[in-house]
């Protein structure tokens, strides 16, 4: 007797479709699963056996053969517990699929020994390749069913266990769970926490930090210990644009697929910051592993990635940044597979301008050798200073001036001007499809930015004076385009282009 | 016959006997097959069951069922395959195929029979 479930495999960040096949015949009584399956599939056979057993079903002594097809795509984890339980169940005529005139319902799911349903990663993901397939509904885990329901015109089922699962199957699902209003979760985030009220002074940091948000351009800041610098990191999340529905189901599903989503708190609703300690591997950070997994550029998609100590991270590391920082995405190519994760994120690096940390410190002298020095700055090749927009030296600022400083402006303030900005942007993009300047490549920076002759004329003279290379340029065009958004200004002026060319690399500034 | 091989037999004759009782049709003893025996091949209703008989005289060694070990229990498997392949008329009728453990304990008398049902499949 056959009997058939659909379910779904992960595949990077897409769900793959997956049908569970089992076939129980009277033979010599074996259990075997094929179907490309991994350790923890073939394991599937134990807990299934003993879900079966402790929630009152029969497993008969006969032949079963479980395939999980396509044969040649590879299974990996516990997810498909569920189907294989539930095809036998099937194929052993213990339930009878209800309902089936409407569509069969999916199955996902990893069974406890006992028949309780555990959760499991990428439920998102799995859930809207099964809407593509045209499915009626799913059986999930009652941890993953609120994950679920952010998909439109898909059937939720939450079960607890095996046994609620089979009446499901049986009545052809009953008491769907309500489709969750993204709109409203996002409405109800409460901004509490840090805010750039806490920081006094360093105004000229903040107008920067403003200007990296408001186009979401990469910023490395340079300070001695103790200035700031991750003071002022941590609170950019609070003034950063709010995110958008589509925005929130993109980080969401990435955050389920590494499996960092909590059961009550099923959409990801604040922009992400992402702060890996600088011992972190390269695969770690970039996303990797024989079976690849989200890095840490893409749990900062659409977020902030904050690099403190950046020189102390590994070169591999580093240079492993390129191409997500230049493409908003990353690519992990291994023998069999090639997964691609959404990598568009803002850099925010921070470093000691030396070894020491008080190299060019009004008060205090740096104890750095040369060589040392020349080290320290080597670590830091070019193609990736070049990707880096904003150069920010974040001084140590006395007593003195901090209390002379005057209020600082709230985040909430800070927020509605970036949303303005954010709000030309999207409207001049138009169909490019960039959430800002940043995100433009070549052609539409050409056709969105237009610099009139004065501005052409000075950033040729900057191109030669200050060997920018030909990305620098349109980099300095894209942080002059923030600058102009934020002014309100209808197109850039040679002010907007000079303060953005202020914030360029140092070093090559001077033509050292 | 040496004495091993006599409890064996002692064994085997007790085991058959309780399943007879039972309403178990005995469909071979000792069913030779290459180089491989299957101790006691029988059917009731729609179970056909394969089943190894292993009976021990004291205690001391462990328990006779802990004497089939993963060698064994292949062993098995792999003969009732060949013993169906030669007599697919078996399987008429049949619903559930099982390997049985006959677990005899002959350190008293009358022998004391356990058996345990399904006791392992094909794939261990």
């Amino acid at each position: 007797m056959l009997a058939r479930i659909d379910s779904a495999a992960l595949a990077g960040l897409e769900g793959s479709a997956v049908t569970v096949e089992a076939d129980v015949v009277a033979a010599a009584p074996a259990f075997s699963i094929v179907g490309l399956p991994d350790a923890a599939v073939q394991e599937s056979r134990e807990r299934v056996r003993a879900a079966i057993v402790n929630s009152g079903f029969e497993f008969p002594s006969r032949r079963i053969t479980v395939n999980l097809a396509p044969a040649d795509l590879r299974k990996e984890g516990p997810s498909f517990d569920l189907p294989i339980a539930l095809a036998f169940l099937l194929a052993t005529k213990q339930v009878e699929a209800g309902g089936s005139a409407h569509g069969s319902l999916a199955a996902v799911g990893e069974l406890g020994l006992d028949g309780v349903l555990r959760s499991v990663p990428g439920v998102l993901a799995i859930a809207e390749s099964l809407r593509r397939r045209g499915l009626r509904g799913v059986l999930l885990p009652s941890a993953n069913a609120a994950e679920a329901s952010l998909v439109r015109g898909l059937e939720v089922y939450a079960v607890d266990n095996l046994r609620q699962a089979v009446r499901q199957m049986a009545c052809g699902g009953e008491g769907a769970l309500a489709p969750a209003d993204v709109g409203a979760l996002l409405a109800a985030v409460n901004s509490g926490g840090p805010d750039f009220t806490d920081v006094r002074g360093q105004e000229h940091v903040k107008r920067a930090l403003e200007i990296a948000v408001a186009g979401a351009h990469n910023v490395l800041m340079s300070g001695p210990p103790g200035s700031g610098k991750t003071m002022l990191a941590r609170r950019l999340p609070t003034i950063m644009p709010e995110l958008t529905v589509d925005e929130a189901i993109s980080v969401t599903r990435v955050h389920s697929v590494a499996g960092l989503l909590l059961p009550d708190a099923p959409l990801v609703t604040r922009r992400p910051f992402r702060s890996p300690h600088h011992t972190i591997s390269s695969p770690g950070l970039i996303g990797g592993g024989s079976s690849p997994r989200p890095g840490e550029v893409s749990l900062a998609h659409l977020g902030v990635l904050f690099l403190d100590e950046f020189p102390e991270f590994r070169l591999a590391a580093l240079e492993g940044l390129r191409q997500p920082l230049e493409e908003g995405e990353v690519t992990i190519s291994r023998r069999l597979t090639s997964v691609t994760y959404p990598a568009r994120l803002m850099l925010v690096a921070a470093m000691n301008p030396c070894p020491c940390g008080y190299r060019g410190d009004r008060e205090r002298e740096c104890v750095c050798p040369a060589h040392r020095l020349r080290q320290y700055a080597s670590r830091l090749s070019g193609p990736l200073m070049d990707r880096i927009d904003l150069h920010l030296d974040v001084p140590r600022l006395n007593p003195q001036v901090r209390h002379a400083a005057r209020t600082p402006e709230s985040s909430a303030t800070i927020r509605a001007r970036v949303a303005q900005a954010r709000a030309r942007q999207l409207a001049r993009a138009g169909a490019t499809g960039a959430l800002a300047n940043a995100h433009l490549d070549a052609p539409s920076l050409r056709r969105v930015c237009r610099l009139d002759a004065e501005c052409t004329a000075l950033l040729d003279r900057a191109y030669d004076r200050l060997r920018l290379s030909a990305r620098a340029c349109d980099r300095v065009v894209k942080v002059a385009q923030t600058i102009a958004d934020l002014d309100g200004a209808p197109s850039i002026s040679p002010a907007h282009l000079a303060e953005s060319l202020s914030y360029r690399q140092r070093g090559t500034a001077h033509g050292e | 016959m040496n004495a091993r091989q006599n409890l064996g037999r002692r064994a085997e004759q007790a085991a058959v006997e309780h399943f007879e009782r039972a309403g178990w049709r005995v469909l071979g003893r000792n069913v030779r097959i290459g180089r491989g025996e299957i101790d006691i091949i029988m059917r009731r209703g729609s179970t056909l069951v394969f089943a190894e008989v292993k009976a021990r005289a004291t205690t001391v060694c462990g328990s006779p069922e802990d004497a089939v070990d993963a060698r064994k229990r292949r062993q098995v498997a792999r003969l009732a395959e060949l013993w169906l392949t030669v007599h697919p008329r078996a399987l008429e009728h049949i619903e559930d195929v099982r390997f049985d453990v006959v677990a005899v304990d002959a350190s008293c008398v009358p022998l004391r029979i356990r058996h345990l049902p399904a006791a392992f499949t094909r794939d261990l």
